[in-house]
């Protein structure tokens, strides 16, 4: 069976912002601790500043559990870059992390949210759903 | 909820086990306990119970369920208590082999059970999604609770 891995006390310099053109990329560790998320946003905010960018791709591929707290920060998250002008995409939940969500009454807001980073990216090149310009754009072969 | 098609392989071998079991299996792979008294606790409970309920044969899909529910109520106890202690174990019924845990705390206790159990009611700063959403992800879910005494949950689910 699997083994029990000893319990890593995460800090906030495991979390990677990467920047990608005029948009930051942050994957959320697999099974963040409750300061690892709270530091999670703080760097997200701090770098939508200092590298001047107009959106952000939160990864969350590779995370197995979104409860409750998880879920309250990513949406704050999300709301706190759109005040400070920026857009933000959730790329990757995994099928069993949508269900569960669904089932717990998370709904992460209006939160936009993406297949994967490839489309998450795609997504925030288009302008944002309920703009005027709303509508698709070519964007050449994938 | 009903018991249906009960999976062989973890039936077979489980369902002639003691419905407490003993001792010596206290911290196996389905049978455990860990103290709370810590944020990183929680993430401990989380990968504990993955395991034990994996072990005992549940799919990712309901795997996922209970890690969540425990995440939840784990997090309750260290929020609201500041610590208690987390148990886990397999049990049996009527031919069906299940997960319990049991989430204890001797805490200031929930003053109003049934307004802890509405959607989005809080007395902390969080979603109030914990109580609600962990029943509707277990198959059974029991909270004894008394003001300034403690709060025991028991949520079980059924392996089908």
């Amino acid at each position: 069976m699997s083994v029990r891995l000893p319990s890593v006390n995460m800090s906030s310099e495991n979390i990677a912002v990467l920047k990608v053109q005029d948009v930051l990329l942050v994957s959320v560790p697999p099974d963040p601790d409750d300061p690892t998320v709270s530091a999670l946003q703080e760097r997200v905010l701090e770098a939508m500043t200092r590298h001047d960018a107009r959106g952000l791709v939160l990864d969350i591929s590779t995370v197995q559990t979104l409860d409750s707290f998880f879920a309250r920060v990513v949406t704050e998250t999300v709301q706190m870059v759109a005040l400070m002008g920026g857009r933000t995409v959730v790329a990757g939940m995994r099928p069993s992390v949508a269900v569960i969500a669904t089932q717990l009454g998370l709904t992460l807001g209006h939160t936009e949210t993406a297949l994967d980073v490839d489309r998450a990216f795609e997504r925030l090149r288009g302008p944002a759903p309920g703009s005027p310009a709303a509508r698709p754009i070519p964007h050449g072969p994938r | 909820m009903t018991a249906m098609n009960p999976k062989a392989f973890p039936l077979a071998e489980l369902a002639g086990q003691p419905q407490s079991p003993p001792e010596a299996a206290f911290h196996s792979a389905s049978g455990g306990e860990l103290p709370i008294t810590s944020e990183s606790d929680i993430i401990a409970t989380r990968q504990a119970v993955r395991n034990a309920a994996a072990a005992l044969g549940f799919g990712l899909i309901d795997v996922t369920r209970i890690v969540t529910a425990a995440s939840e109520l784990t997090r309750n106890i260290y929020v609201y208590a500041g610590s208690g202690i987390v148990r886990w174990r397999s049990v049996a019924k009527a031919g069906l082999v299940g997960l319990e845990l049991t989430f204890e705390d001797h805490g200031p206790g929930i003053p109003d059970v049934q307004k802890a159990m509405e959607p989005g009611f809080t007395t902390g700063r969080g979603m109030g999604l914990g109580l609600p959403g962990s029943k509707r992800l277990m198959d059974e879910m029991t909270i004894q609770s008394a003001a300034g005494q403690g709060t025991t949950i028991e949520i079980r689910k059924w392996l089908r």
